[in-house]
């Protein structure tokens, strides 16, 4: 189980003041689990993510993984990034296979999982094209199968649909739950489209901005459902869908409340 | 009616059938990216050669400025056979390319660590800072002198020279590679399981190579300078060394001989370093 206690972030701008990107959040992310964190632009969710991942020292607060805490980057973690970290002088297997190749695996045990793993993001054909050569969905498809390489305990993922079309993040949504569904990996997913979250969520969690603070907590079944039933339209048109979206719409736009920014509220 | 929306008429059906050979294309490039401009280079060249065969023919300048091309080519078999100020020309030239090259060599393996290490590293970096930043400005003929003082008039002091001049170049141009390295690449390195060691093998040196490279280009360019002008001063070889005892006697046919290895072989070495690129890094630009 992954286990985020009381973590909060300070950072100093730039001018020296202190922007507070992240409140004592709490969070679980339990086997099989998919939790998605949802927000406004600039309410800390990447803070979140980043700290998870390891990339950034907590100011306070704690995070463990199976009891373990997380202090550095590690391979328990796999990371998908919003803007493509591909290797451009490694071909697409190469960059699938590179958690592999720290770990020490053999070429050739590496060459057949990074086939295998395109399979899977279904990019087979395109073991030894160049990133390059690649859609932006592709590449992102190279990055999720690059992540799996090295079979984490847990995929951490900060927008990694936000760039793509509605038709492709579409796609990839259904890839994802794919992915999920069999590997069972447990998932923290990040991103500001309300219904991506609904989708995908088994948890969704509301952050509203400045200091980034979890706000409001959903246990949903939709992806479950999608996982058994495959039917999307079901899903789309459940009225409980509809509902949820209009309260997680309501509670992301309400205005925050402005006593934290010195005030200049009407009396 | 009352439809908000409707469907539109059917689509026409494309016309031309897909033929067996499409025309391929590719994204439009930006400024010259490759584009081919060897004709034009041979067109300017050719030009300029006809150039000098005219005002040698008409005899606008005279010889002794500016012999004729015949003049110098028959100048170049006769060096070609008997040598010149007691050296074959074989062995003036291997004389300036044995300078260079292991001055090249010295400089590149200093300087690529050295600069590696200074990007990556506070302490390195503070400590050569100074030393760099203080020597590098200077033009090495300022310095000539005193290697000389030191380290006499043998090789040693023109191959120290020649590697304090190209060791700069390549030296800052490694540390400009390793700054160029996106954060988000190495936090992938990292959540991938690197080790310190394998994220400077697999992510810092290649990110870094095309910088690299470039100061190479940068380095053997000074390289060449700093070369023929140590030869004019001190030496008892090489082509630097010919073209100026060439010039004691007013033998402008030699000198043009000179000038024309000199050119041949920085163009030769520049052209193998463009290969060297192509090679190491194809991806440069695409990414
Ligand atoms: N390195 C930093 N230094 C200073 N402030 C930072 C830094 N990184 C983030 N912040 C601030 O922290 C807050 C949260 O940033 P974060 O990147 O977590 O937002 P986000 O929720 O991921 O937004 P988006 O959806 O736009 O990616 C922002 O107000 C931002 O200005
Ligand atoms: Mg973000």
């Amino acid at each position: 189980m992954l286990h985020v206690q009381n973590a909060s972030v300070f950072f100093s701008a730039r001018d020296g003041r202190m922007v507070h990107a992240l409140d004592r959040a709490t969070l679980d992310i339990d086997a099989n689990s998919v939790v998605v964190a949802l927000g406004a632009s600039g309410c800390g969710k990447s803070t979140l993510l980043n700290a998870i991942a390891g990339f950034l020292p907590l100011s306070d607060g704690s995070i463990t993984l199976d009891g373990q805490p997380v202090d550095k980057p590690g391979a328990d973690r796999g990371v998908v990034f919003q803007k493509d970290t591909l290797l451009p002088w490694k071909s697409v297997a190469e960059n699938v296979a590179l958690g592999l190749k720290f770990a020490g695996v053999p070429a050739r045990d590496r060459r057949e999982r990074a086939e295998e793993l395109l399979r899977l993001v279904g990019l087979d054909g395109f073991a030894n094209a160049a990133p390059h050569e690649l859609s932006g969905g592709m590449r992102q498809r190279v990055g999720i199968a690059r992540a799996l390489a090295t079979d984490p305990k847990i995929l951490l993922m900060d927008e990694p649909f936000g760039a793509l079309d509605s038709l492709t993040r579409e796609q990839m949504q259904e890839l994802l739950i794919d992915v999920w569904a069999r590997t069972g990996k447990r998932i923290f997913f990040i991103t500001h489209s309300i219904e991506e979250a609904l989708f995908l969520g088994t948890t969704v969690v509301v952050m509203s901005p400045r200091p980034g603070r979890i706000v409001a907590r959903f246990d949903l079944d939709f992806v479950r459902q999608f996982a058994q039933e495959r039917d999307v339209r079901a899903i789309l048109s459940a009225p409980r869908f509809a509902e949820l979206y209009d309260e997680i719409r309501n509670l992301v736009h309400r205005p925050h409340d402005r006593s934290h920014d010195g005030g200049d509220r009407p009396q | 009616m009352t439809d908000l929306a409707s469907r539109g008429a059917p689509l026409p059906t494309p016309t031309a059938a897909p033929t067996a050979a499409p025309k391929r294309v590719r994204l439009h490039p930006f400024g010259l990216d490759g584009a081919p401009t060897l004709l034009i280079s041979l067109a300017t060249g050719a030009a300029l050669i006809g150039l000098w065969f005219l005002v040698a023919w008409l005899r606008l300048v005279p010889p002794l400025f500016l012999p004729g091309p015949e003049e110098v080519f028959t100048q170049f078999l006769a060096i070609l056979d008997d040598g010149y100020a007691g050296a074959t020309l074989g062995e003036h030239v291997s004389a300036s390319l044995f300078r260079i090259s292991t001055a090249a060599l010295l400089a590149a393996s200093f300087g690529i660590p050295l600069g590696l290490a200074m990007g990556l590293n506070r302490w390195v970096k503070g400590v050569f800072d100074t030393p760099i930043e203080f020597y590098w400005p200077l033009p090495p003929l300022a310095y000539l002198p005193l290697m000389i003082i030191w380290l006499g008039i043998g090789e040693l002091s023109k191959i120290v020279l020649l590697t304090l001049a190209m060791f700069a170049p390549i030296c800052l141009s490694a540390q400009a590679g390793v700054r160029s390295l996106p954060i988000e690449r190495v936090n992938a390195a990292l959540s991938l399981g690197a080790t310190r060691w394998q994220l400077f093998l697999d992510i810092v040196l290649p990110s870094a190579l095309p910088e690299i490279l470039t100061g190479l280009r940068i380095g053997i360019g000074v390289g060449w300078s700093t070369l023929v002008a140590a030869e004019l001063i001190a030496a008892t070889r090489g082509i630097g060394f010919m073209i100026m005892s060439a010039s004691h006697f007013l033998a402008t046919d030699v000198v043009f001989v000179g000038i024309g290895i000199i050119a041949a072989w920085a163009f030769a070495f520049s052209y193998g370093m463009r290969l060297l690129e192509r090679t190491l890094v194809p991806w440069k630009g695409k990414s």
